[in-house]
């Protein structure tokens, strides 16, 4: 539905179209290194998407994402030892599956709270899933799993281009086009108002959380091949969540393409401090920093200063108010 | 059973409550409303401040579970129903404070009140809508960015979208210039001879003299006096409360 396309829309479309050019024909032209670190910032911009669905339209701060990530990792990293076999894209759909399932069975309790309280319960999940993860034998505990290696960048590349866009595209038809988005922004700007014009609110906020925790699966998978090694911390760790929120609310939050705009500038900067300085141990303060400024200076993030970009929204305001 | 009515005219009426009571902690904030509301009727509810309307709204809309009675909408009990279901059932209301969704458009705001309705029509009736609330030269603004005067017509606007059987309006002109009370009077003549009944919380006395048929008085919980507005206006005991001194 709902009508024609307007004109930073159609801007948007072209921008996209020539941007996916660029990156169909990239790997010609770059290093494997250069290539490796493009196929990050695909992913993150991927995850970071995908928490955007809960925090940005939903109106929702999750800290656990990084549960489903792990999800995603371990359902295909299990699936792929040697005893069992099976083939890497047979995995992806189960990982989504077990990531869909489990968000559907927290998401239930927990999107009845508010606030500060959803984040809470929320990051205790996470934890909770990454402590599950240490102590059992199929995960292989602290040592981790070792998957089998396909040393292949361009596969990985391209796979990662090809999941990213279609996130990127079906979130935008989803949450821009059809009632299920308008439901979304409906609860996130006044949900009582939301309940009042027949939305089942809770109904609509599990559907929201369970699509994203099988989004943030699914690059988990793909990640979980690419790097051939997994462990708790690598894949389940609080980093990875904190990461999305600060890529979305520097791209901008609530928008369809501000998580990718975030998750590109904070990738290349997380990799120039680990090129520069051989670790990542400022990154975290960097990251706070960053915060700290987006609330003080760019509350609707970087998007907001490009043409055409939003007008003052009070989407992050809002946010930290629930806090 | 409500008083005095038998079953066949419960089922009927658009609205009926049945001896709503509402408790907050040791205050009585709703006690023992009864009130039957007929097809395409305006109800005005009046009282002081405090007296329990927005109470009552929320009781008959499921924003707030009730401690006792009964709701009928449409002729099917509602009691209990969670407020998304009471709103499908038929029934549509605004808030005192005008509770838009401020990040999104004023056109995307009325399109996001037919989500569970007619979807495919939505953007035609959006356009009525605008055009009849005379708010089409601000359909691409933010909702944030309205006066507001426009919130309030917009909050109505959303109602119209859902073609409701009943409407609550909560102070649906407090405050505004006499040019949108005009506009907001026209659009609740027009969407009452559509076939809707409602029921309406107002503090301006000539808009309660304008549109309502009738009129129940609340103080303290209660329903002190009902009439029309003339009997009202004489009413000795309705001064009393709603003045608290006597003509």
């Amino acid at each position: 539905m709902v009508s024609k396309l307007s004109r930073p829309q159609l801007a948007s479309l072209l921008a996209l179209f020539a941007g996916m050019v660029v990156l169909a024909v990239l790997p010609a032209y770059i290093d494997p290194y250069s290539l490796r670190i493009v196929t990050g910032v695909l992913m993150w911009a991927g995850l970071a998407c995908a928490w955007n669905i809960v925090g940005g339209y939903a109106g929702y701060i999750s800290f656990g994402h990084s549960a489903f990530f792990g999800i995603g990792a371990y359902v295909t990293g299990i699936l792929m030892q040697r005893d069992l076999g099976i083939p890497f894209l047979a995995t992806l759909p189960l990982g989504i599956l077990v990531a869909v399932g489990v968000a559907a069975a927290i998401g239930g309790p927990t999107m009845r709270l508010r606030g500060a309280y959803f984040a809470i319960a929320t990051w205790a999940f996470a934890e909770m899933l990454m402590q599950m993860a240490i102590v059992l034998d199929i995960t292989g505990g602290t040592a981790g799993l070792s998957l089998p290696a396909y040393l292949n960048e361009f596969f990985f590349y391209y796979t990662m281009l090809i999941v990213a866009l279609g996130v990127y595209l079906g979130t935008w038809y989803l949450l821009e086009r059809t009632r299920f988005g308008y439901r979304l922004k409906a609860l996130r700007d006044h949900e009582p108002a939301a309940e009042a014009m027949g939305i089942h609110t809770t109904r609509v906020k599990v559907q929201a959380f369970a699509l994203s925790a099988g989004i943030t699966s699914l690059f988990g998978s793909i990640y979980a091949y690419w790097v051939t090694f997994i462990d708790p911390r690598s894949v389940m760790g609080p980093e990875i969540t904190d990461q999305m929120v600060v890529m979305v609310l520097l791209g901008g939050l609530g928008t369809v393409w501000g998580p990718a705009l975030g998750a590109t500038v904070l990738w290349l900067i997380n990799r120039y401090i680990w090129s520069e300085l051989g670790d990542t141990a400022i990154y975290l303060p960097i990251l706070g920093l960053i915060i700290a400024l987006i609330v003080l200076f760019l509350p609707n993030g970087l998007i907001s200063l490009l043409p055409g970009g939003r007008r003052g929204h009070g989407l992050l305001g809002r946010l930290l108010r629930k806090l | 059973m409500y008083a005095g009515a038998d079953s066949q005219t419960v089922r009927h009426s658009p609205l009926v409550l049945e001896g709503l009571v509402k408790h907050f902690g040791g205050v009585t904030a709703v006690a023992g409303v009864d009130l039957e509301v007929e097809s395409c009727e305006v109800v005005g509810v009046i009282g002081p401040n405090g007296s329990g309307k927005s109470t009552l709204f929320n009781l008959i809309s499921g924003m707030l579970p009730m401690d006792e009675g009964r709701v009928w909408l449409v002729g099917k009990e509602v009691t209990g129903r969670s407020a998304w279901r009471i709103a499908r059932a038929g029934l549509a209301r605004t808030f005192q404070i005008p509770s838009l969704f401020d990040n999104i458009s004023v056109r995307d705001n009325l399109l996001a009140a037919a989500v569970e309705g007619d979807w495919k029509g939505a953007p035609r009736r959006a356009g009525e809508v605008l055009e009849m609330l005379e708010i089409s030269h601000v359909a691409d603004n933010l909702a944030s960015e309205l006066s507001g005067g426009q919130q309030k017509l917009l909050e109505f606007g959303r109602v119209c979208m859902r073609d409701p059987s009943v409407i609550l309006l909560d102070e649906a002109t407090a405050g505004v210039h006499p040019n949108i009370r005009r506009i907001m009077l026209e659009a609740i003549r027009r969407v009452r001879e559509a076939g809707a009944t409602f029921l309406v919380i107002e503090h301006d006395m000539e808009m309660v003299r304008e549109i309502c048929d009738r009129i129940i008085v609340m103080d303290a919980g209660q329903v002190v006096a009902k009439g029309s507005f003339d009997e009202i206006a004489d009413n000795v005991e309705v001064q009393r409360a709603y003045l608290g001194r006597q003509r």
